[in-house]
């Protein structure tokens, strides 16, 4: 009898990072690592600040990437690496990447003003922020990417306010390519990071990233929870070239998001008594912001800016 | 920008002009960026602050030009330009950028980092102090900057700035550790005055190419740079730089008189004047400052000056071999342009930490804070200090 061979459909065949990532079970940033790896290739400086990466990376002199490692301090990853990139450039290698992974905190508010400068100046590199809104690496506290309702440690009744308009400020910036993404979406989290490896000039990437010791649920539920939340347009997927934006996924059933808030503890306290008002505001809030969305894509395709 | 560009006088020629050199009217900016020019710096970051700003306007006027082959990057905060040169550095390149008082305070975080990375980054400071506004000669900023692990130079003239950059990233490289080379605003920043400009060929013979090999960025040997280190390996770090901040007064001494064979001009950690045994006091002293005491001390024989141009770490041995020929009734005055919040400035501290154990008294002064002019009048009324006398407070302020 003839013996089927298996069929191997991983989109990784060969890992670009080594075993014994220092994550919580879950995590997403390790899983972004292998896929940011597997795109970027070996030939990559990494530029990593203050954030819960600087320890999956691994204690001095370990590395979990097949890749070189530049820490550096909470506020200066984009700066960081703007030096790297030019002083590589002075070397002549241009070929190798020069990729920031960053947390929300180092990126939504200390690091805003390193990222607009490299940004502005069109510095030629890969900023990526896994964003799992919050700081997570000291121990839940709001940053401005926390979600309204959600509870920190900070903001223990829930946060009042709604997360900074991140993608919005990046816009602003022109830069060549910029994109949101999702670990429950891998073929378009391979096909952007592709695209932004394929690009020059300051390219921009967010990935959703799933935390359960911070956003309070079991870790076998991270990505179904953040598959959850693209499907429910909480967290919307798109992309923009050279200034058109496009939502690049486009949920087929129109899910309420409380099927995303639920099964998360920081959204339980909405979910008590009564009072579905919280609900009912975030519900708007993401309605609201899908429109401004579709708006958006209607307003670049007439390429304003071409 | 004509205000800040070099007059080219090389038509002039001085009888002392030593040989590859040019002799011009220099502002200490200038100085320093014709300096960074001259050390074949590749990448400069930039961000402006008065009174720094001509030096980084003087860098990438010269690297427009095509004059000066090297990467300019306009930077949006101090942070970012240290950190962007920590990056750099960290690739291997020879990095140089130019700050002063509120900028180096921003810095200060990335200060750390730079020296702690082993990165031999030179930067000027033109020094001014925090609040309220004041954009006057101080040296709070650098000095406040003193516990960071960077080596410190206090310049007195364009031609020290010249000189001492030079032999910063001699030292720098040899050692690991960065430097910061201080000038005094306005009295040394826009104050121009004569400077043997050496050939570069000079320069070339002096200070080659950065040699360092491992410790950087190389992508076909992947490696991880400052990632966490636990309690059971820190302080191996620490005492590995505490090994080489040991030898930075001696390199420093030999680097200035290795520079001196090559340019005819030598420097050490410190200068000494008029010390001798009957020398009663002796001033010491950082700076422009300096040169207005070398100007007053003409008329008076028995007072001594002692030029700390190597601030930290602090050159012990050689302020004590300075003084082992004054006699035992001796006194110190120390001259601080810094004010720390303390009873005593830096340089009293300093000295008193040098001197522990010796019989001499040390009094201090504190002059010139937020540029205020320290005259020949000043340097006066500090000479005329009557020490001897019981109702003498141990520190003065002089205006």
């Amino acid at each position: 009898m003839k013996m089927m061979k298996p069929v191997n459909e991983f989109i990784i065949q060969k890992e670009n990072i080594f075993s014994g990532a220092l994550s919580c079970r879950g995590c997403g940033w390790t899983l972004l690592a292998r896929y940011v790896s597997h795109v970027m290739g070996e030939n990559t400086v990494y530029v990593v600040p203050a954030c819960c990466f600087s320890i999956i990376a691994g204690p001095n002199p370990m590395n979990l990437m097949k890749g070189t490692v530049v820490h550096t301090l909470f506020a200066a990853a984009a700066a960081t690496a703007t030096g790297v990139r030019h002083a590589l450039d002075r070397q002549g290698k241009t070929d190798t990447l020069v990729v920031v992974l960053a947390g929300d905190g180092g990126t939504f508010d200390i690091g805003l003003q390193a990222l607009s400068g490299a940004a502005a100046r069109q510095e030629n590199i890969i900023y990526i922020c896994n964003n799992n809104a919050a700081y997570m690496n000291t121990g839940v506290q709001s940053s401005t990417g926390t979600p309204s309702g959600a509870k920190t440690t900070t903001d223990p009744s829930g946060k009042k306010l709604p997360a900074k308009n991140l993608m919005g400020i990046v816009d602003a910036h022109h830069i060549p390519y910029y994109a949101t993404a999702s670990p429950a979406y891998l073929n378009d989290l391979v096909s952007k990071l592709e695209k932004a490896k394929d690009a020059s000039g300051f390219r921009f990437l967010m990935i959703d990233g799933p935390c359960p010791p911070g956003h309070k649920h079991d870790p076998e539920v991270s990505i179904e929870l953040t598959r959850l939340a693209v499907e429910t347009r909480y967290y919307p997927l798109i992309e923009s070239q050279d200034g058109d934006l496009i939502i690049s996924y486009l949920p087929k059933e129109n899910r309420p998001v409380s099927d995303y808030l639920k099964p998360q503890g920081r959204f339980a306290h909405l979910f008590g008594d009564t009072d579905t008002n919280g609900i009912r505001e975030i519900q708007k809030q993401v309605d609201d912001s899908w429109q401004r969305l579709l708006k958006m894509q209607e307003i670049t395709s007439s390429s304003v800016r071409k | 920008m004509t205000e800040t560009r070099i007059t080219d006088t090389s038509e002039i020629r001085h009888t002392d002009l030593p040989p590859h050199h040019t002799k011009l009217v220099m502002k200490g900016n200038s100085a320093a960026a014709v300096a960074a020019k001259l050390c074949r710096v590749s990448l400069v970051t930039a961000y402006p602050i008065t009174p720094q700003t001509s030096i980084i306007e003087e860098i990438t006027t010269m690297i427009d030009r095509g004059e000066f082959d090297a990467t300019s990057v306009n930077m949006e905060s101090e942070h970012s330009v240290f950190a962007a040169l920590k990056g750099a550095s960290l690739v291997g390149e020879r990095v140089f950028t130019a700050t002063s008082g509120q900028g180096l305070l921003y810095a200060h975080e990335v200060l750390h980092a730079i020296a702690h990375m082993r990165l031999p980054i030179v930067a000027c400071n033109v020094g001014r102090p925090s609040f309220p506004w004041n954009i006057w000669a101080d040296q709070t900023d650098s000095i406040s900057q003193r516990d960071t692990g960077w080596v410190q130079f206090y310049c007195e003239s364009s031609q020290e700035v010249l000189d001492t950059v030079i032999q910063s990233y001699k030292l720098a490289e040899k050692l690991l550790l960065p430097v910061m080379v201080v000038l005094d605003a306005f009295y040394l920043s826009h104050t121009s005055e004569n400077v043997f400009l050496p050939h570069q060929n000079l320069v070339d013979e002096f200070l080659p190419p950065d040699q360092r090999s491992g410790n950087r960025v190389d992508t076909a040997q992947p490696r991880a740079f400052g990632g966490l280190v636990g309690p059971n390996t820190y302080d191996d770090y620490n005492k590995l730089y505490w090994d080489d901040v040991n030898k930075v007064e001696k390199v420093c001494n030999k680097t200035g008189s290795e520079f001196g064979k090559v340019f005819g001009r030598e420097y050490g950690a410190v200068e000494a004047v008029n010390i001798h045994k009957n020398t009663k006091k002796v001033l010491v002293t950082m700076a422009t400052i300096t040169t207005t005491v070398r100007e007053v001390l003409a008329c008076y024989p028995d007072i001594g000056l002692l030029k700390i141009r190597l601030f930290k770490p602090f050159p012990k041995k050689s302020v004590l071999n300075a003084l082992s020929t004054a006699g035992d009734d001796c006194n110190i005055i120390t001259i601080d342009r810094n004010f720390l919040g303390d009873t005593e400035g830096a340089l009293m501290q300093e000295m008193k930490r040098a001197l522990f154990g010796k019989t001499c008294k040390v009094f201090g002064v504190y002059a010139g804070l937020g540029g205020r002019d320290v005259s020949a009048d000043t340097i006066e009324k500090i000479i005329n200090l009557d020490v001897d006398s019981p109702h003498t407070e141990e520190v003065t302020w002089i205006r």
